[in-house]
C-alpha cells in the first residue's frame, strides 16, 4: 500500500531524512518513533506530498506520489503535527470543505459527514466554531478531516499530542476498528505509546531508520523483554551513535 | 467500520474538475472574509474616506461627476488592498493550515485562483458599496453613466491588479503585518510612480535619465488607470492590467511550490 524507496530529504547542508525504504501492507497499523527532530514529520510530510523529497521514491497505493500528487492525495487522509484548523469556521463547514476538496458533494457528503461524526465522536462540536472547542475536540476535528473522505492510507503526526488519558484510549479504540482496509501510519516520540497500538514500529533516529518490524520481534533481536520498547531504542540508538564515531574516526 | 474498497470511485463521481477546485476554495475564502473582524473594518473605513473624498469635491465643484472620488481611488487602494491580501496566505502558514490546504487534491493554481476569486468578490463589494453616491447624482440630475461605469471598470481592474500583486507578496511570509507592509510599499511604488509631482522632481533629479517619465511610461499603473476615468476603454490598457495581474499570479504560484521544496 506504501512504498517508501531510499528517500532522502536535505534542507540545505541538514539532511532531514537519510534515504530510508519500507513497505507498508493494507491493514497495518505502523508506529513511526524516534525523538524530536529525528524526521519523522519530514518524512510524513514527503509520504502526504505536502514536501518534495530531494531524491528517492514514494509510491501510494500504486501511484506514484511524486509524479501524480493529486492522485495520491485522493488516497490520503493526512494529520498534520499540530492539529492545524480554520479556528474561525463552524466544524461541520470544515469538514463539509476538506469533503468538498475531496470531490464529495450532496447525499455522499452528508453520508460521510454522519460517519465521521460518529466515529470521531464530534456531535457536540459539529454546529460550534473551532476556536470554541477544546484541545481534545480540536485533535478530533483534525482526525475527522483526515477520514472524511474514507482513505485507504491514514497519515497522523503525533496524533495523541494534547489529549487526556480517557481521550487516548477512545482513539486507540478507534485505530483499531480503522484497520480493516487501511494502512494506519502515525507517529510520535513517545515509543510506550505508539507500541500499545502498532502491530509494527519504525524506528526513525537522525533522519536513518534503524529499525523496521514487529515490537516484540524487534526486542528479541537485541536481547530485551518482549515489551521493553523504551530499551530497544536507546539500545538502537547508542549503537547508531557509535558506528557513526567509528565511521568519523576512520575516516 | 471496514472500507468500502470502492468508496473512491463511488465518492469521487468522475476527476475534480479545476473550476470545482476553484469555487471550493473560494467559497471557503469568503466564508473566512466575512468571518473575519477585519474585512468589516476594511469596508467601513474604506467607504468612509472614499465618501469623504468624494464629497468634499461634491460640495467645492458643484459639478455632477465622481472625477475626485476616481482619482483618489488608487491612493486608497494602494493602502487598503494589501490588508485584505495579507492574511491570504501568510495567515495560512503561521496557522499551519497552508499544509492541509496543500494535502488537499487541488492544484496550486486551483488555491491561487480560489483565493484571488474571494478576494476579487469581497473587494468588489465593497466597490459596489460607493453605488449611493451614483444614485444621489441621478436624483440630482443627468451625470455622465458612460464616463462613471468606465471609471467603475477602471477602479475594478486597479484593484485585482493589486490584489494579485498582494497575494503574491502574502505568500512570501508568515508574517501578516510584513505582508501589509510589503503590499503597501508595492502598490504605493505602482501608484506614486506615475503622479505629476513625482515625476517632475524625479526628472529634475537627472534630467538627461529622465527617470521620472520612464518610471511614469513603464511602470506606473496610472497613466492606464487614467484612461479609463477620461471615459476611454483601451484594449492595450485592458491587456495591460489583465497580464500585471496574471504576472503576479503566476509568480504566486511559483512561490508556493518553491516553498515546498
Amino acid at each position: 500500500m506504501i512504498t517508501v524507496d531510499a528517500v532522502t530529504k536535505k534542507f540545505g547542508s541538514l539532511v532531514a531524512v537519510n534515504s530510508v525504504s519500507f513497505a507498508l501492507q493494507k491493514d497495518e497499523i505502523v508506529g513511526f518513533v524516534g525523538p524530536n527532530g529525528a524526521g519523522k514529520s519530514t518524512l510524513l510530510k514527503i509520504l502526504a506530498t505536502y514536501l518534495y523529497p530531494t531524491a528517492g521514491g514514494v509510491s501510494l497505493d500504486g501511484i506514484d506520489a511524486i509524479r501524480e500528487p493529486l492522485e495520491a492525495r485522493r488516497r490520503i487522509g493526512y494529520l498534520p503535527g499540530d492539529t492545524p484548523l480554520y479556528h474561525e469556521m463552524r466544524t461541520d463547514r470544515y469538514l463539509a470543505f476538506v469533503a468538498q476538496a475531496h470531490g464529495c458533494s450532496g447525499s455522499a457528503l452528508q453520508e460521510r459527514l454522519a460517519w465521521v461524526t460518529e466515529a470521531c465522536g464530534l456531535a457536540d462540536a459539529l454546529r460550534k466554531r473551532i476556536k470554541e472547542c477544546s484541545t481534545g475536540y480540536r485533535k478530533r476535528i483534525g482526525l475527522a478531516g483526515a477520514l472524511i473522505h474514507d482513505p485507504p492510507v491514514i497519515l497522523l503526526d503525533e496524533p495523541t499530542h494534547g489529549l487526556d488519558p480517557l481521550q487516548v484510549v477512545d482513539f486507540r479504540k478507534l485505530l483499531r476498528k480503522l484497520r480493516p482496509g487501511r494502512t494506519i501510519l502515525l507517529s510520535s516520540h513517545i515509543i510506550s505509546e505508539v507500541a500499545q497500538l502498532a502491530d509494527r514500529l519504525l524506528l526513525i533516529h537522525n533522519g536513518h531508520l534503524l529499525a523496521d518490524g514487529p515490537v516484540g520481534q524487534l526486542c528479541q533481536k537485541e536481547n530485551l523483554g518482549e515489551s521493553d520498547v523504551e530499551g530497544l531504542f536507546l539500545s538502537l540508538v547508542r549503537r547508531h551513535e557509535a558506528q557513526k564515531k567509528g565511521g568519523n574516526h576512520g575516516a | 467500520m471496514e472500507r468500502s474498497p470502492d468508496t473512491l470511485r463511488v465518492r469521487q463521481g468522475g476527476p475534480l474538475g479545476v473550476l470545482r477546485g476553484i469555487r471550493v476554495v473560494t467559497a471557503r475564502e469568503i466564508g473566512a472574509y466575512f468571518d473575519s473582524l477585519i474585512a468589516y473594518v476594511f469596508a467601513a473605513v474604506f467607504l468612509l474616506l472614499a465618501h469623504y473624498v468624494f464629497m468634499n469635491g461634491f460640495f467645492l465643484s458643484s459639478v455632477l461627476e465622481m472625477g475626485e472620488y476616481f482619482q483618489a481611488l488608487p491612493f486608497l487602494l494602494a493602502l487598503f488592498i494589501p490588508a485584505i491580501t495579507m492574511r491570504s496566505w501568510a495567515e495560512e502558514r503561521s496557522h499551519g493550515t497552508f499544509e492541509i490546504v496543500m494535502t488537499l487534491p487541488l492544484r496550486s493554481f486551483e488555491v491561487v485562483l480560489g483565493k484571488y476569486a474571494a478576494a476579487l468578490v469581497f473587494y468588489l463589494a465593497v466597490l459596489l458599496g460607493s453605488l449611493p453616491i451614483v444614485i444621489m447624482l441621478l436624483c440630482l440630475g443627468s451625470p455622465d453613466l458612460g464616463l462613471i461605469a468606465t471609471s467603475y471598470l477602471g477602479a475594478a481592474l486597479l484593484g485585482a491588479l493589486f490584489l494579485a500583486l498582494g497575494l503574491f507578496v502574502s505568500g512570501l511570509t508568515r508574517e501578516q503585518i510584513v505582508a501589509l507592509v510589503l503590499g503597501v510599499f508595492a502598490c504605493a511604488l505602482l501608484v506614486l510612480s506615475g503622479h505629476e509631482k513625482v515625476v517632475e522632481v524625479l526628472d529634475g533629479l537627472a534630467p538627461t535619465w529622465q527617470v521620472g517619465t520612464w518610471l511614469y511610461e513603464s511602470v506606473s499603473v496610472l497613466p492606464h488607470y487614467e484612461s479609463f476615468c477620461r471615459g476611454v476603454v483601451s484594449l492595450a490598457d485592458v491587456v495591460y492590467f489583465a497580464l500585471t495581474s496574471a504576472f503576479f499570479l503566476v509568480m504566486n504560484e511559483v512561490t508556493l511550490k518553491l516553498a515546498r521544496h
